[in-house]
């Protein structure tokens, strides 16, 4: 025992208790930042191709977080649930990626697709006024009350209660982990997508140019179109995940992830996929170190200066690369 | 034809001249025409002077203290939205952090006349150097600028509005990195209370008309501030740094030092605009300078048309005011259906058309009623939302279930769909489905948003901006412009 | 050319409407001083119905719509519910209490819900003479006399709640002096100022208090829970969502702690906030276990189905405080603001759906204001103290 200079003995270090802090930090900070990247994605696949800012796709996200919870309530509620939870949670995300795909295109073709070659600041505000009709009709037909998917509840259901420990004694919660493996699932199909198919090509072209795509004979509409359903479907899922691992559903819930997937995409280098997804990670592992080891209160204005020095320091996001200027 | 059908292709190689020509070809003809060269003949200034004479005169016109606040927060929408045509319309930055400079100025306000430090500084010398500090701070802002682009830019704006809202709403027990004692800064979530009215030349300004008279005296001078830049060296080297920074650059402008003085000026703005909000409110919270305030100032501007003074007058007004006259249930009802008449004239031409397709929706009406209080009565026994003439005539054409929850949640999306698909047809069949859908329309005003006014306002208003940046993506006000391939 | 003065002659409509409507708009409440009570009475109501407090002031909403539904059904005396949406926000509140204020039919106003917005308010209606009335505003301060007469709300405050935690924390938690305690606010005025009189009760006591704050949006404690260790006995969760409670005490058993959750009234919502062993104080008794209340309760969800939060039910007495006072006011056939304020004053209604009597105090407090700590057990809230 070491005796301090006031006689006072020092508590001694322990190294299993700072290992334990360190690791649930890490854990939820990954967890979350999963869910901001894949919302995160879809918002930098739609930037890349028409440098639109969609403000509404954290609508979307909510739309399919409440198609999950729809789902949960057509099979009884989540306190008596009748059927498997392996097939409920198929359904959900299946729907929930059906549905929010068919809305992202929806959105496309009635609000923004007469505004391709506006001024850019012309869709921002369209996008504002979808947003708040989304938030607000949700509100008016669902109820402004927050739902909660209750899934640590699911009757057989072992994968929100369980959990499993780690060696440093950090417990952590089988939804964290399908929320994390869902998104590695889906960022990997998204990838082999992109890469490797002929739309996903076309896609990558329209990034680049889109009237020398035009001229080269793909279909930008169709292009435009596949953009906006599978970013929009990747935020449906992300609404799913959110609501297995957090619970909570309101009709406001996308203006918040809205804006720090938002914020994730820019930073990781705005039409970049992997720098979405990388942003994402920046800004759930920031956010979950600075409550763990700074002050939880000041946590936000924490991470917000980090991601200032970091915008500052590559001032084209993490990943992204310098635009060419073409005088 | 004014605009090609299609809006996939790229218009190559145009420009603002020609964007505008095909519509100022349109324009020579009929008396419309002719009224609109007579205007364009007046010099602008006599327009904001003639805005100004009828702002002045609405306290004279109403002693009602509603309409007369509902008149103060639009000339401070204004003001900050004239501010945010400084860095947005005419340079060309976008500021999503521009929010912040208006609470900077308002809790300046407020730490220097209240007593939460036992500050009570007189106005006179209280309002100069807020501006000054938050002029001096908007230049901290646009530092970065020099070395951010575009949405770069705009992110990191975006951060500096939220830290200074995450700062201020839990600056209650601010510490330095924990070492010193808690100093309570900002009063956190409960904000500062108590702040001193204006009090200048000797005059104490303490009632709602006459902060309505400063706001307007400041906006007018700060509209002529602003006119007379727009129309100096710094004005005209500002929009070529919108239109092009690299030729602006090559020309010899100094970019980065035309940036900085627009991040200055609008902040500047921003914050006296924020010493009145204070002043009025005598409270300031951290909460009431975060996103939605800065969409509303953001959809004001662009509804308006970045770039022009009268478009950002315009926008504020119908913004703001849309929003207030939303609130009351009967004239949100009025709202409603002149903006579905006005749909109607503005689409469908030749207007005899209209005619058949209200008829048609009247006799579909009486028909639907009359079917559905023989088969199920319930249905047509609930209340009408809307009292008056209007409401009773309605009772008899509309089905009204007794319980509308439900079947009104299903009729609205229903509704939306519909409206979707009707924009989808052309020609016979599309007047055709117009019918049922007006109905449809109807049906679900009465049942479901005029019950609920607060929600349906702002669906309303997101309905307004979707449709009028499609039909006019320039704004009210402003010029086109088509990007240059 | 058609379609440019289209549109400036729409947005031209909408300011001549705008015009119109403020110049047919009435002036103020002096033109009404005594209004008869034939067509029916108004009765203003503020709450943030839409925003990020939504869940909460469309809650209040209802349950006013709904208490005045049904008298209007069984009453000659039609009441008619003006309501105004201030998003919590002061500024908005002071704006729409202008709006209620110059509307000269308006006799009183259930509302604001926010302490901020009250005072943001009340010099606005004490100048227009109309009665305001909380049914969630809790900060001590608003009842210090400085609008005695004007505004009144059913539900205790801070000053009663605070204290009640604090000491059943000491006395049956095993919160002794040296024991450490958790207290974390989601940064809104009703929660710091809640944390900060609990903090205040325990620290005289020499209880260790960790106080921590999270926003209202997080969904994910662990960082915070990480750091509670076994030395910790309680958390205190003074949060305005249940479900974030929820959440909380979830994931607090879920990390294995053994430190236990204890929410506040506005965590008190028997659907949300489940986790069993975690406790919750409340100034009544739980309204479904009411069996006097079932009725009233499957009555409002047939009218407004889907959950409701524990502040709806407070409005719902408001209501019912101020229809009593407008049919008082209106026994001569005529009514005036003045009139209204004196009658709530003097509400005395024996039983609410509350579970207790209602009566004011004279600065416009709750008599007899209790708290109940409630247990959770098995998903259900049992009455321990």
């Amino acid at each position: 025992m070491w005796r301090g200079a006031a006689g006072r003995t020092a508590p001694p270090l322990r190294p299993p208790q700072n290992r334990n802090l360190f690791v649930t930090e890490l854990v939820a900070g990954v967890s979350h930042g999963s869910v901001y990247a894949l919302i995160a994605l879809g918002y930098s696949m739609v930037y890349g191709i028409l440098k639109l800012l969609n403000f509404a796709h954290g609508d979307v996200y909510m739309v399919g977080s409440f198609i999950g919870f729809g789902i949960i309530t057509v099979f009884g509620g989540p306190l008596n649930l009748h059927v498997s939870v392996w097939l409920m949670l198929f359904l959900m995300f299946f729907c929930a990626m059906l549905g929010g795909g068919l809305l992202g295109v929806m959105i496309e073709r009635f609000a923004y697709r007469r505004l391709r070659n506006a001024p850019r600041i012309a869709p921002l505000i369209t996008a504002l006024g979808v947003s708040f009709f989304l938030e607000n009709a949700a509100q008016l037909v669902l109820g402004a009350q927050y739902q909660s998917y209750n899934a640590f509840s699911w009757t057989n259901s072992a994968i929100a209660l369980k959990h499993f420990g780690l060696p440093a004694h950090a417990v952590i919660s089988y939804a964290q982990v399908i929320v994390v493996v869902g998104a590695v699932v889906l960022m990997v199909f998204l990838t082999l997508f992109v890469q490797r198919t002929q739309l996903g090509k076309a896609m990558r072209a329209t990034s680049f140019d889109r009237e020398a795509a035009a001229m080269m004979g793909i279909d930008v509409d169709r292009v435009i179109v596949a953009t906006f359903f599978i970013g929009s479907a990747l935020a449906g899922a992300a609404g799913v995940f959110n609501g297995i691992a957090y619970q909570q559903v309101w009709p406001y819930m996308g203006f918040q992830a809205g804006l720090y997937a938002f914020i994730a995409a820019v930073v990781g280098g705005i039409g970049n996929l992997p720098g979405a997804v990388l942003g994402g990670l920046v800004i759930g592992l920031a956010q979950a170190f600075s409550i763990g080891y700074l002050s939880s209160t000041f946590s936000d204005a924490i991470v917000f200066a980090i991601l200032i020095a970091v915008m500052i320091a590559r001032p084209s996001g993490l990943l992204g690369r310098a635009a060419v200027q073409k005088v | 034809m004014t605009e090609p059908t299609d809006p996939s292709t790229p218009r190559v190689g145009v420009d603002e001249w020609v964007a505008s020509h095909e519509g100022r070809r349109a324009h020579r003809a009929g008396v419309a025409g002719r009224v609109e060269r007579e205007l364009a003949r007046v010099p602008r200034p006599a327009f904001y002077l003639a805005f100004g004479a009828v702002a002045a005169l609405l306290p004279a016109f109403t002693s009602n203290g509603y309409t007369i606040r509902v008149g103060f927060d639009t000339l401070l929408y204004m003001l900050l939205a004239l501010g945010l045509n400084i860095t947005v319309g005419y340079a060309g930055l976008l500021d999503l952090g521009y929010i912040a400079f208006y609470g900077f100025g308002a809790y300046g306000y407020a730490m220097l006349a209240s007593p939460k430090f036992g500050v009570h500084w007189d106005t006179l010398a209280v309002i100069p150097v807020v501006v000054v500090a938050t002029a001096i701070l908007g230049l901290l802002v646009a530092l970065p600028s020099r070395r951010l682009l575009g949405d770069y830019l705009a992110i990191v704006t975006l951060f500096f509005g939220q830290l200074f809202v995450t700062v201020y709403q839990n600056g209650e027990a601010m510490s330095v990195l924990g070492f010193t004692k808690k100093y309570d800064v900002t009063g956190g979530p409960n904000g500062i209370p108590n702040i001193d009215n204006f009090n200048a030349f000797g005059f104490h300004v303490g009632s709602l008309q006459a902060y309505y008279y400063v706001a307007l005296a400041v906006f007018l001078a700060v509209l002529a501030a602003v006119y007379l830049v727009d129309r100096s060296r710094t004005g005209r080297a500002w929009r070529s740094l919108r239109e092009d920074p690299l030729a602006a650059e090559l020309m010899g402008i100094p970019v980065n030092r035309l940036k900085l003085v627009a991040f200055a000026c609008g902040a500047a703005i921003a914050g006296l605009a924020g010493t009145m909000f204070a002043a009025l409110n005598t409270a300031v919270f951290a909460a009431d300078f975060d996103v939605p305030t800065l969409i509303i100032v953001y959809a004001m501007l662009i509804l308006g048309g970045a770039g022009s003074i009268g478009g950002v007058i315009l926008g504020a007004v119908v913004v703001n005011v849309s929003l207030e006259v939303l609130r009351t249930p009967g004239h949100a009802t009025w709202v409603f259906f002149v903006l579905l008449a006005a749909t109607l004239v503005a689409r469908m031409r030749p207007w005899r058309w209209v005619a058949v397709v209200l008829g048609g929706t009247i006799a579909f009406g009486f028909a639907v009623h009359a079917i559905v209080s023989a088969v199920w009565p319930r249905g047509v026994h609930g209340q009408a939302a809307v009292g008056g003439i209007l409401g009773s005539g309605l009772r008899h054409w509309v089905v009204l279930p007794s319980n509308p929850m439900t079947i009104g949640n299903v009729a609205f999306v229903c509704l939306v769909l519909a409206v979707l698909g009707v924009t989808l047809l052309h020609g016979r069949l599309q007047k055709l489905a117009l019918v049922p859908t007006l109905y449809l329309a109807i049906f679900v005003w009465e049942n479901r948003l005029a019950v609920e006014p607060s929600v349906t306002r702002l669906i309303l208003v997101g309905v307004i901006l979707i449709v009028l940046m499609n039909a006019r993506p320039q704004g009210l006000l402003g010029t086109s412009r088509v990007e240059i391939v | 050319m058609v379609r440019r003065v289209g549109v400036v002659a729409l947005a031209a409509s909408v300011v001549v409407l705008a015009i119109v409507s403020a110049a047919g708009a009435r002036t103020t409440a002096q033109a009404a001083a005594n209004a008869s009570c034939t067509k029916g009475v108004s009765i203003g109501m503020q709450a943030p119905i839409t925003g990020p407090a939504g869940s909460i002031g469309s809650d209040q909403l209802h349950w006013a719509q709904f208490y005045f539904t049904q008298w209007n059904k069984t009453h000659k005396l039609k009441i008619h519910l003006v309501q105004e949406d201030t998003q919590l926000d002061p500024s908005k509140a002071s704006t729409t209490a202008q709006a209620l204020a110059s509307n000269g039919a308006v006799m009183g106003v259930i509302g604001p819900a926010g302490s901020d917005e009250v005072q943001a308010v009340a010099p606005i209606f004490k100048k227009a003479g109309l009665a305001f009335t909380s049914g969630s505003a809790t900060r001590v301060s608003l009842t210090n006399g400085a609008w005695k007469g004007y505004f009144f709300r059913d539900v205790p405050n801070d000053g009663v709640q605070g204290p009640t935690d604090a000491a059943y924390m000491q006395d049956k938690l095993g919160v002794k002096s040296g024991s450490k305690v958790m207290v974390v606010d989601d940064q809104e005025s009703y929660s710091t100022g809640l944390a900060d009189i609990v903090q205040q009760s325990l620290t005289a006591k020499g209880v260790s208090v960790d106080r921590e704050s999270v926003s209202q949006k997080a969904t994910d404690f662990s960082s915070l829970i990480a750091k509670v260790d076994s030395s910790t006995k309680v958390v205190f969760l003074p949060f305005q969502v249940a479900s974030e409670a929820q959440l909380f005490a979830q994931q607090l058993q879920a990390q294995g702690k053994t430190a236990v959750a204890f929410g506040s009234d506005g965590t008190f919502d028997s659907s949300k906030f489940t986790q069993n062993g975690s406790y919750i104080s409340f100034f009544a008794p739980d309204v479904t276990t009411i069996s006097a209340d079932a009725s009233i309760v499957a009555a409002f969800h047939k009218q407004f189905p889907g959950a409701t939060s524990p502040f709806g039910a407070p409005n719902y007495v408001l209501a019912q405080a101020y229809a009593g006072a407008v049919t008082a006011a209106c026994k001569d056939g005529k009514i005036s603001r003045a009139e209204v304020r004196n009658d709530l004053g003097k509400t005395k209604l024996s039983s609410t759906i509350l579970g207790g009597g209602l009566k004011f105090t004279a600065n416009g407090d709750v008599a007899g204001a209790k708290f109940h700590i409630f247990k959770i057990e098995n998903g259900k809230y049992v009455t321990i103290a």
